[in-house]
């Protein structure tokens, strides 16, 4: 990393990057939305745990993409979401087996845009965005990161270390490797 | 007849409580050791489905492959393969046998742990892979192991038995192009099988005091996973025992045949072809990749995928069973979902003519697999890393002819099956 290898990249304005508003959504909720019909909100919270699950919000793209935005890009001080490695376009969840209805299986796929065509820290700050869905997202959900087509020289090569479980179990016990990864993950809540 | 069904027997308990890699039942008692994450590997009874004692403090990162040694009196020899890029050996006197606990009768065997766990003796250390190992195999007479990494190497050990623990590196292969994923002894011969990130099968075989590559199999389109071989005496389904007698005949003169599987979501089983019927026009550097004029061409092999096994996984394969016993075969992955097929000979049809299929040199006797059952979520959320058949030991001798499924998750469970026909 001794010398950088985009030291000019396309840098997006925080304030344009997509958000759900959640504060405009939340208050219109308490006022006309299933509350509303609730005497106290606490009570309906505090209620036998099948209701909890049907509480439980779905986990969307947008929260996806929240998780991952704000990890810092390993070269730049800028995050990956400014830098437009991680768009919300570029998430997507699936059920995992479409044909076994009743499971509860999601794959969460992320596709990453990295700078520029030969960055050699493609696989690192894939491996990061993985590491932090993994350790964010309840284990029901599988993981696949992967290179965007067309968006980097050795795509299928990285794509295939990041999808080997292995490889990143082994990563994962890799302190330095490590060190690498929770330095980018200093900028996120 | 009522259809086939995959039951849960029982959990291992206490589990670990991180991911945990294999399961390996030993070759004679009713035992299993796993590997975990946690960086030990604990040894389970199958009588009673309880902790019997684990063994710590030889590894620094997951344990992610173990294997018992074969044909050892009066003891028990565990390899050990780790994140770590040594192989541990370990050994312990067979008290279990005498122990209250395997027979079923004792139900709390957690207060003798700390005495049990000091009994396993770590012997010796092996040192020489360069990263992650992922895979070790003894060979059927335990004389060899073989131990393979991420370096892309396989090594061969020989076990000197000299009673102070010495290993000799008889070997070291390079040729896989990426991280070797597993290795598997065929089950009689000393002929070894690898399979890895280079999305390759190779089997290499002694000459000449030489350990070479005799074939490479290019067929599968991801890393393969796991190998395991087929048993030397288990037959096809069929109502025709003239058929399996038929068949027999043809089976030796190929051998034993070795089933992988794959990231591609394939299970496959290859045969070699006999050599008395080697097409002379085949080449043998297709086979290896090597011109003949470096390799006695007399070593290699010519190795035929036999059958693709029905499409039942979405997601990646980690392990495959073939059953010695029974001839089934068992394969889970990461989408939580056990799958057992069935051989079953398939009768020559009167009209078929020879002629009409281009020459060949495949035995004649076909058979096909099925699905015999399939379970989903076997592991609840959770991915499933590896699957084992054992000799049911839970219900005393007669159940000694009964196989289960022992399957092995990422939260760190490990599940005893039964296959109810």
């Amino acid at each position: 990393m001794a010398e950088m290898q985009n030291s000019n990249p396309t840098i997006l304005n925080v304030a344009d990057l997509p958000t759900r508003s959640r504060s405009t959504v939340k208050s219109a909720d308490y006022g006309n939305g299933i509350f509303a019909a609730v005497a106290n909100p606490a009570d309906f919270l505090s209620s036998d745990s099948e209701d909890d699950d049907l509480l439980e919000e779905p986990i969307d793209e947008q929260e996806i993409y929240d998780l991952i935005k704000t990890i810092s890009d390993p070269e730049h001080p800028l995050s990956l979401g400014e830098l437009a490695v991680v768009s919300l376009p570029d998430i997507f969840i699936k059920p995992t087996l479409p044909n076994v209805p009743e499971s509860p299986l999601q794959t969460v796929t992320v596709l990453i845009t990295p700078t520029i065509t030969h960055c050699s820290l493609a696989t690192v700050i894939g491996l990061g965005v993985r590491v932090r869905l993994e350790q964010s997202l309840p284990p029901r959900f599988r993981v696949d990161v992967r290179i965007k087509e067309g968006t980097h020289s050795t795509g299928d090569e990285v794509n295939k270390q990041l999808g080997d479980k292995e490889r990143v179990a082994a990563a994962l016990e890799n302190g330095a490797l490590m060190q690498v990864i929770a330095k980018m993950m200093e900028t996120c809540q | 007849m009522a259809e086939p069904r995959i039951s849960l027997i029982s959990d291992l308990t206490p589990p670990s409580l991180e991911r945990t890699w294999l399961t390996a039942p030993h070759p004679t008692l009713p035992i299993v050791a796993t590997c975990s994450s946690d960086k030990t590997v604990r040894v389970y009874s199958l009588t009673n489905f309880k902790l019997l004692s684990t063994i710590t403090g030889g590894h620094k990162r997951s344990v992610r492959t173990c294997a018992w040694k074969p044909h050892v009196q009066g003891e028990s020899v565990l390899a050990t393969g780790s994140f770590d890029a040594t192989v541990g050996i370990w050994r312990r006197w067979d008290s279990y046998r005498n122990n209250e606990a395997i027979n079923g009768d004792e139900q709390d065997v957690t207060g003798s742990n700390a005495d049990e766990d000091e009994e396993w003796r770590f012997a010796v250390l092996l040192d020489g892979h360069d990263s992650e190992v992922k895979s070790v195999s003894w060979s059927p007479s335990g004389m060899l192991l073989a131990t393979c990494a991420r370096d892309k190497s396989i090594w061969i050990w020989e076990d000197l038995d000299d009673g102070d623990n010495n290993f000799e590196t008889v070997a070291v292969m390079q040729e896989h192009g990426g991280d070797v994923k597993c290795v598997a002894w065929h089950p009689v011969e000393e002929c070894l099988a690898s399979g890895g990130y280079d999305d390759t099968i190779r089997l290499w075989r002694e000459d000449l005091d030489d350990w070479g590559q005799v074939a490479c199999i290019k067929k599968h389109e991801g890393t393969v996973w796991f190998l395991n071989w087929e048993g030397p005496e288990t037959m096809p389904a069929s109502e025709s025992s003239d058929l399996q007698n038929q068949w027999q005949e043809q089976r030796a003169l190929s051998g034993p045949r070795l089933v992988s599987c794959s990231d591609d979501r394939t299970v496959r089983v290859w045969c070699r072809l006999p050599k008395e019927t080697s097409q002379p026009g085949m080449s043998s550097s297709a086979a290896t990749g090597i011109p003949s004029i470096i390799r006695p061409s007399g070593t290699d092999e010519t190795w035929e995928e036999d059958a693709l096994l029905p499409h039942a996984h979405e997601l990646a394969i980690y392990a495959v069973a073939w059953s010695q016993k029974t001839g089934l075969i068992a394969s889970v992955g990461a989408d939580g979902r056990i799958v057992v097929y069935e051989e079953r000979l398939v009768a020559p049809s009167p009209d078929s003519d020879a002629m009409e299929t281009e020459p060949s040199t495949r035995p004649s006797l076909q058979t096909e697999w099925a699905i015999l059952a399939v379970f989903d979520g076997a592991h609840g959320i959770y991915e499933m890393n590896h699957v084992a058949w054992a000799n049911r030991a839970d219900r005393g001798s007669e159940g000694a002819a009964e196989e289960i499924l022992v399957t092995t998750a990422d939260d760190g469970s490990v599940k005893v099956w039964s296959l109810q026909r």
